[in-house]
């Protein structure tokens, strides 16, 4: 394996090195953390055992003989060890985050979000904690693929393709490209969008159609409809003193859902007295329902005529605030007909948010979400148009999707083509129409008609396996590429590791197919760069400085689009819709409605190899590794569907059969069904037929229908009876009275809520909740007034619940992926997890969260019961778990109130230590001990971190400053609900937090001096309504 | 042998005016040795004894095999799950070591209290102790995540340079098990040297009488050594009388210390040493009743022995009802509404079925003993202890899977399934527990000979031995 | 029947069957003690390296700094093991075709790293931090010892816990001016304990015994 030395190529090395025997004896030397607490692998503790029966003192000394290999020729730039940071940028189906990726000796170990870029500032999404491991997923596509119609598929090589593409793609060209059709997903990258402009040149016959399973279009013709023109929203939630989001979930699905929930929770603030009010309208239960402070279950297809409704009241109330001239008092006007009888929820709601929207008309927000027709969202730019939102808390800017056709009509173009036989070559980037195909195209059998199939993917996937030629695409960690977000920002995407299994990106596939013997993607991007820095700052003529300043910042300056003020087209005489649409009972004649949604773990289902997010709860159900159908408990009690069983689905003439989850919230009638799993090609974790590795979950794109692309009714739901556990993490199969009232009875003290009102009159309300008697501890307690104090701080006005704490936890502090089967048995071992609860009428709950990781107790009840003291308090507080020390009593975990520790029953990472898995290995942080079989772990408030961050401050005689160190769940927070640092410094964050009113401690009656502290829930509800939601009755569903 | 001589019912007669023989039948020194060295020297071992071995070896094998199973895969072969991070192996641990504490209080405690019918049972309770606290000691060993350290819990200089932590009740935990196992296993084996003597002097094949006569550690039966011996006995039996309460207190800070609801209350260590006496005595008769029945004891362990022992079993069953009511009380009147959760759960929760079983079984059924009939017939009282032992069982289940499951984050609630290891290991405890007893019944004296002499009517020296007086 | 019963020596032999029982653990905990103790196990501990380097010759007679090789001490965790290159940066000329550095020649025109073998290898669950120690003050001597004496370098120290928490416990001996600290025959003028207590404040020290601060 020869290698240049060339300091640019800092990463060769470990590439090289990927796939040889030496690698692990590599691994060991260079990150000893890669192996267990007993500093004992697998294959050795069995004589290990044996002999340290006898040898009390060895633990793990010369068991075996470790090489170091040191770099033939170290870059100057880097030191073995220290974690060096990589601006890049992540692209998924079009939505961009800028990201801060952590690089260890060469690997790419931990992902954070941008604190420059305007639409991560500083957050990430569970996706994007979770893609790092996806870069080191050995299921990827490890090499070429060829199989010639009805002979076995064999590996091949690029040289072999390059090969066969010169050729074919030769003869192509000649005749035009006719016969060639280029599908591709979404890509909010402008050199991959020069590239298919010079690819389509290239072969002006060519056909190129783009498709999403799940698309904004409805959102893009929304715009069209009332501008005329391609126009995107851009809302500053930020401004907003009311918001209503229509089917919209703007802090987890938008494509700026980050910079919207981080606006969102600063809106929140009571200290300022603005609080925001959050409205949501919608059919099942989202991270934006839970936030909302009002919320309505309404059946997807109703939204429309709530839109209409809302759309008439504001009408009324703007028209006559017109007639009177006087703008700032909207009173009753005699004249306006009245409105007709709705139902009574429906009918107080619209007219609340009415007038409430109306009396913050230029700091409100009326938002809908990519599930609601065209129709809604003209309807939210007309309201957003009267209520004076525009160009205050509304902006415009150009669509750059505007001009391509609608995802779905382009699928159905291609199939058209395809059926026609005018497609001989189809070259399918990245998509996977066979699994995500709406069922009606058939998508498959058209897909025959083609002659040539080339496919590029990370995955050999359904698609990828009936295709001629598959071809490993190369993870965004290995490429260069760029990217444009939700607001224009341009970003670099740069490699961190050279392509671990040979992978190429689409840009370079292009241009290789256009004919260049040697793309460079480098030089691609850098164009496309030069270009829209031309645009964006003509006045900069140092272009390289340029250039790497957006490398080294991970965005262009002002390059985000500019904004616009469209005009509306025609005027618009609103009509209160008929109220039988807005009817909340059961649809007549058991015809239900069908909701997809994206998931909230494997997006689409293009994550669903990926175990740290199969493994991740879902926040509303709490479901791991499964999707269900959802149900309201009436719709569920009206159809005989019981929790924990299957039904049989049917939808204009297909049948899907899968387990049903009870959801309270739900609309009434509507059956939500999360897309994305029934994966047969995903791999060993998601699913793979021909590994003989079952399904997760049920695939729901086979009812789904290009007319139902969102939602349809006329969905025929039979109970099977078949009795199916779902792997939850909360609340296992029905429980039972004596349990419901006493969750009833300890939830108020859990988690501390109260409506601004009562806030304000007793600001410390939550210190009040619980009143015990004086607490006398047995132990003389340590003085931690010396030297740092560390704890942390949860808001949960905050709190959304998105996950993204969790997943960023699991990527840090290597926790284990336990699988489905072990998390029924309730092994599951996040150190954060995000408790769930509903509160007040199941049908129109109101629902709370509260992130829960270990409370470093300064009067720890597990330290005391520990036998061999494995776990004991560090003079700066910190609860410190010594994996190596622990013998596994369990003790510790019985006796911590939280029960936030979680226990290694298994030897988790025991087939990491087999050969082949080397690759597996490399997404182990290497700061932190892997864990191994029979020891207790849990929370550590990233010790990692605070140490490494202390002996920085300390070799530079420097203090630590606040914000030096922080969580992994802290940083990726998009609601910046969580705080850490040092309680002993006056000044720092959480200090002022732990200060607030709000402040409390969970449990503190126990005398556990929990050192995390919650800062009570203020729900904002509108006065009108206020009794309609009373936050004082707490019947958990 | 009991058809002439002393009656059975004699035995029971609470005339104040003459003490009650404590044997029946007409035993002289020499019936009683053969009697009890009969079993021991049988030249052809009865077809009961093997069958008897075939089933708990069998058992027992499959304990081993779990074990091997347990160790090799780790803890997760058990159902135990977060927040049930204990499940059946504390369970059977409590349940071993209480079962252990009739043996030391029969033959410490009523040695003191010069209760001299002790004598007939002694032994086999001691055994059934030792046994029993054998079984007992294998789970907390075998239940933590790394068996292979476990000697970390032992206080000895390392080079880590760290002590275990003295505040931790399994430290305590321990201690006490394993200084009571050796007590109560030495305490056994000085009152057995005489009786090995015995043996020994009896045996006809040489390396019979090797083996025996190192085990006799060269007992002559001198008047010195006669002395010292009754001496050491007696200076053991004081040493193990405090052991009997101290053990099963100790165990139960393993609880109480905790924080969590249903445990963390200060009745534990009394209610766990009546509750371990009451099952002790429970597994004494359901031993006794096939031993005496098999090896034809009949006259040495006599109706009276199962009578009293039946009162204390009255007893403690009363007191261990009492513990039930106090905790209920104590949680209501505490007024902590997560204790009260606890307690509301366990009786009417998911769990509801132990609880029930738990009340009835301990608290209900015993009261047959007020019952004369029930007290004095074999086939009467058999059924009683056997539903002791099961409510026992299930006592600590109770305890110990009922408040894990639901402690105080609903959030953290799930209910504990056992795998089927659970229940092999279960089973397998009592298959190791017989075959070790089986092995005692065939090969150790099984009654104390040369005490027994010590109460044989006459044996006071007035008149001869064997003739029962009648006035 | 008499063989049974024990003879009347035996009486005689009581005494030392009493002290052979009292020995007998004694004897035995010793044994496991000290077979096991790092002290054994460790010390010592002298592998065969691929290349016979000296650290005599380099460190000790030609003077080498340690940095020159080891460059990453005071900044990094790890102390960087010197590439081929920086070898080669001498060795190009001097002993260029010398029999014993065959192995550095084929590592540098292959690209195939030297395998060292590892001698100071803490386990893997500890984190150790050279910078942490090099940077303020504590001298390589103090865990590697007189390397400049060694031929091969072996392992002097245990480094088992205890040892480790002796001098978080008690620093001031092992501290010394931090442009001494790699040089490895530098021996105090005073009292180290005073040395070290004047030192300590400005080197900034302050070494926690936590579980954290070497178990993460």
């Amino acid at each position: 394996m020869p290698q240049s030395p060339d300091p640019k190529r800092h990463w060769r090395s470990l590439e090289e090195l990927a796939d040889t025997p030496h690698f692990r004896a590599f691994l060991e030397a260079e990150f000893p953390a890669a192996d267990d607490p007993g500093g004992v692998s697998r294959r050795r503790w069995l004589q290990l055992m044996g002999a340290s029966l006898a040898l009390a003192s060895v633990g793990g000394c010369y068991w075996e003989q470790r090489e170091l290999l040191p770099a033939v020729d170290q870059p100057v730039d880097r030191l073995p060890g220290k974690p060096l940071h990589f601006a890049t940028a992540l692209d998924v189906a079009g939505a961009v985050q800028g990201l801060m990726v952590t690089s260890h000796d060469g690997r790419p170990i931990k992902i954070e979000g941008n604190g420059a870029h305007p639409l991560s500032l500083g957050a990430t999404d569970a996706f994007a904690q979770a893609s790092i491991l996806s870069l080191y997923d050995p299921d990827r596509t490890r090499r070429v693929v060829r199989s010639a119609d009805g002979r076995a598929p064999q590996s091949s090589t690029w040289d072999e393709f390059e090969r066969f593409a010169r050729e074919h793609f030769g003869a192509l060209r000649d005749r035009g490209g006719e016969g060639l059709a280029v599908l591709a997903g979404a890509s909010a990258s402008p050199t991959l969008a020069a590239q298919r402009a010079g690819f389509l040149a290239a072969f002006p016959q060519a056909r190129w159609y783009e498709y999403e399973p799940l698309s904004r279009d409805e959102e893009i013709a929304g715009a069209r409809l009332v501008t005329g023109g391609a126009l995107r929203t851009q809302l500053d939630l930020a401004r907003a003193r009311a918001v209503l989001t229509l089917d919209a979930d703007l802090f987890a699905e938008h494509p700026a859902a980050l910079r919207y929930a981080r606006d969102f929770a600063r809106s929140r603030e009571v200290a300022g007295g603005r609080t925001s009010r959050l409205y949501a309208v919608e059919p099942t239960y989202t991270i934006t329902g839970m936030a909302a402070d009002h919320r309505l279950a309404l059946r997807a297809a109703q939204v429309a005529s709530f839109a209409q409704l809302l759309e008439w009241e504001v009408a009324r109330l703007a028209g006559l605030a017109a007639a009177d001239g006087a703008d700032d008092s909207p009173a009753e006007d005699p004249e306006a007909p009245p409105a007709p009888p709705y139902d009574a929820a429906v009918a107080q709601l619209v007219r609340a948010a009415a007038r409430d929207l109306w009396e913050h008309r230029g700091e409100s927000v009326v938002a809908a979400g990519p599930r609601q027709p065209a129709a809604v969202h003209a309807a939210v730019h007309r309201l957003n148009a009267m209520l004076r939102n525009v160009g205050e808390t509304v902006h415009y800017t150009e669509e750059p999707e505007g001009a391509r056709p609608a995802h779905h009509e382009a699928l159905a173009a291609l199939v058209e083509a395809l059926r026609g036989g005018t497609v001989e070559t189809l070259l399918i980037l990245g998509s996977n129409p066979l699994y995500n195909a709406p069922a009606d195209l058939d998508f498959a059998a058209a897909f025959e008609q083609a002659k040539v199939r080339i496919h590029a993917s990370l995955y050999r996937d359904e698609t990828g396996r009936r295709c001629h030629w598959h071809l490993p695409e190369a993870h965004f960690l290995e490429s260069w590429g760029d990217a444009r977000s939700f607001d224009g920002t341009y970003s670099l995407v740069q490699p961190l590791i050279e392509p671990l299994f040979g992978g190429r990106t689409a840009i370079e596939l292009l241009a290789l197919l256009r004919g260049e013997a040697v793309p460079r993607p480098r030089e691609l991007v850098r164009a496309t760069f030069a270009s829209i820095a031309g645009e964006v700052a003509p006045e900069e003529l140092d272009l390289q400085a340029l250039w790497r300043r957006t490398l080294h910042d991970g965005l262009l300056a002002g390059s985000a689009y500019p904004r616009q003020l469209p005009g509306l087209l025609a005027p618009h005489r609103p009509q209160p819709p008929p109220p039988t649409e807005l009817d909340r009972g059961l649809p007549a004649g058991g015809e239900m409605e069908l909701v997809f949604c994206r998931d909230r773990s494997v997006f689409d289902g293009r994550f669903a190899n990926n175990g740290w997010l199969q493994e991740t709860p879902d926040p509303l159900t709490k479901i791991t590794w499964d999707n269900a159908a959802l149900l309201s408990p009436a719709t569920a009690a009206a159809l005989g569907v019981e929790a924990d069983t299957r039904v049989r689905l049917s939808y204009q003439g297909r049948e899907v059969e899968m387990p049903v989850y009870i959801l309270p919230g739900q609309a009434a009638g509507s059956v939500a069904l999360p897309l994305g799993y029934g994966r047969t090609a995903a791999g060993t974790v998601g699913g793979d037929a021909e590994a003989g590795v079952p399904p997760v979950g049920a695939n729901a794109y086979r009812l789904r229908t290009s007319e139902a692309l969102a939602f349809g009714s006329g969905l025929t739901l039979v109970p099977t009876g078949t009795p199916y556990r779902l792997a939850t993490t909360q609340d296992h199969h029905a429980i039972d009275t004596v349990g419901l009232r006493g969750r009833a009875r300890r939830l108020g003290e859990l988690i501390r809520e109260a409506p601004l009102d009562e806030y304000l009159a007793h600001p410390d309300f939550a210190r009040h909740v619980v009143h015990h008697p004086p607490l006398k501890s047995l132990w003389e307690e340590w003085s931690y007034e010396e030297g740092h104090r560390w704890g942390m701080s949860i808001d949960l006005s905050k709190c959304i619940g998105c996950n993204a704490c969790v997943v960023a936890c699991t990527a840090e502090n290597n926790v284990p992926v336990v699988g489905r089967e072990r998390v029924l048995m309730g092994r599951e071992m996040h150190w954060i997890r995000v408790d769930r609860y509903f509160q007040g009428d199941p049908e129109e709950p109101a629902a709370a969260c509260q992130p829960l990781t270990c409370h470093h107790c300064e009067n720890a009840p597990c330290e005391q019961v520990c036998p061999v003291a494995a776990t004991v308090h560090s003079r700066e507080g910190l609860n410190d778990m010594v994996y190596n020390r622990c013998v596994g009593t369990r003790y510790c975990a019985i006796n911590c109130p939280y029960k936030v520790r979680r226990f290694n029953y298994f030897h988790y990472f025991g087939d990491l230590d087999q050969p082949g898995n080397e690759v597996a290995n490399m997404a182990f942080n290497p700061e932190v001990t892997v864990r191994g079989r029979g020891v207790m772990e849990k929370c550590t408030f990233c010790v990692q971190r605070i140490q490494n961050a202390r002996i920085e401050a300390r070799n530079r005689r420097r203090p630590l400053a606040d914000g030096d160190i922080r969580t992994a769940c802290q940083q990726a927070c998009p609601a910046e609900a969580i705080e850490f640092g040092d309680l002993n410094d006056p000044a720092s964050r959480v200090r002022t937090a732990h200060n607030d009113d709000r402040a409390y401690g969970m449990l503190a009656e126990l005398n556990v001096k929990p050192r995390t502290a919650y800062l009570a829930r203020i729900r904002n509800p509108n006065p009108e309504l206020s009794d309609a939601s009373d936050e004082h009755d707490r019947h958990p569903a | 042998m009991s058809t002439t001589g002393i009656r059975p019912e004699d035995t029971m007669s609470d005339d104040p005016r003459r003490r009650a023989p404590l044997v029946t039948g007409s035993p002289t020194f020499s019936t009683v040795t053969e009697v009890i060295c009969r079993v021991a020297e049988a030249p052809k071992t009865p077809l009961a004894w093997y069958v008897a071995m075939v089933v708990s070896g069998a058992f027992a094998g499959l304990f081993l095999v779990l074990t091997g199973h347990l160790l090799v895969t780790g803890v997760g072969v058990w159902g135990n799950n977060a927040p049930v991070y204990w499940a059946f192996d504390i369970t059977n641990f409590v349940f071993w070591v209480g079962i252990g504490h009739a043996g030391t209080l029969i033959s410490a405690v009523l040695f003191i209290l010069r209760q001299k019918w002790r004598t007939s049972i002694n032994r086999l309770a001691e055994a059934m102790t030792v046994f029993a606290v054998m079984v007992a000691g294998l789970f907390p060993a075998i239940h933590i995540g790394r068996v292979w350290v476990v000697y970390w819990l032992l206080p000895y200089p390392n080079q880590m340079g760290i002590w275990p932590n003295f505040r931790s009740p399994l430290l305590w935990d321990v201690v006490a098990v394993t200084g009571y196992a050796t007590v109560s296993a030495l305490f056994w084996y000085v009152g057995m040297i005489p009786d090995l003597a015995t043996l020994r002097d009896r045996a006809r094949h040489r390396i019979r009488r090797l083996v025996l006569g190192a085990a006799a550690l060269g007992w002559r039966g001198s008047a010195r050594q006669w002395q010292h011996y009754e001496k050491a006995y007696l200076l053991l039996a004081a040493v193990a009388t405090p052991l009997v309460v101290s053990v099963h207190s100790v165990v139960s800070f393993d609880f109480a210390v905790s924080i969590i609801p249903g445990w963390h209350t200060t009745i534990f260590p009394v209610y766990f040493v009546a509750g371990a006496i009451f099952s002790g005595l429970a597994m004494v008769i359901t031993l006794l009743i096939p031993a005496r029945a098999f090896l034809g004891l009949e006259d040495l362990v006599t109706i009276r022995h199962f009578d009293n022992i039946n009162k204390v079993i009255l007893a403690t069953s009363l007191m261990v009802g009492y513990a039930y009511g106090i905790e209920v009380f104590s949680a209501w009147y505490g007024g902590g509404h997560y204790e009260q959760f606890a307690f509301l759960n366990r009786a009417y929760g998911p769990y509801w079925w132990a609880f029930w079983t738990m009340v009835v079984c301990n608290v209900a059924v015993p009261q047959l003993f007020w019952l004369r009939v029930f007290r004095t017939q074999v086939w009467l009282m058999l059924p009683v202890v056997l539903l002791v032992n099961v409510g026992m069982w299930f006592e600590r289940f109770v305890i110990i899977v009922t408040s894990l499951s639901r402690d105080y984050l609903p959030s953290a609630w799930r209910p504990f399934t056992p795998t089927w290891v659970d229940f092999g290991m279960l089973l397998g405890s009592f298959g190791v527990f017989f075959f070790l007893f089986l092995l005692f019944l065939r090969f150790l004296p099984i009654v104390a000979m040369a005490e027994m002499k010590t109460i044989l009517p006459g044996s006071d020296g007035h008149g001869e031995v064997g003739q029962a007086k009648h006035e | 029947m008499g063989e049974a019963i024990f003879p009347r020596w035996i009486d005689k032999a009581r005494p030392l069957l009493g002290a052979g029982l009292v020995l007998a653990p004694v004897y035995l905990v010793a044994v496991a003690y000290y077979g096991g103790s790092p002290r054994t196990t460790t010390v010592g501990y002298m592998p065969q390296q691929s290349i016979p380097f000296s650290h005599a010759l380099h460190a000790g007679e030609l003077g080498i700094d340690c940095r020159y090789c080891h460059t990453t001490v005071e900044t990094a965790a790890h102390a960087a093991i010197p590439s081929t290159a920086t070898c080669m940066n001498c060795h190009e000329q001097i002993g260029a075709t010398a029999e014993s550095l065959r192995p550095l020649r084929e590592s540098a025109a292959t690209g195939e790293p030297i395998r060292w073998i590892r001698v100071h290898d803490l386990p893997d669950f500890v984190f150790f931090d050279h910078s942490a120690h090099v940077a303020r003050g504590v001298s390589c001597v103090s865990c590697h010892g007189r390397v400049d004496r060694m031929e091969e370098v072996y392992h002097v120290e245990t480094l088992s816990m205890s040892w480790c928490l002796d001098c978080h416990r008690n620093p001031e001996p092992h501290l010394r001016p931090l442009d001494q600290v790699t040089v490895l025959d530098w021996v105090p003028t005073e009292d180290p304990e005073v040395l070290g207590a004047r030192l300590r404040p400005d080197l900034n020290i302050d070494p926690s015994t936590d579980c954290s601060t070497c178990h993460r």
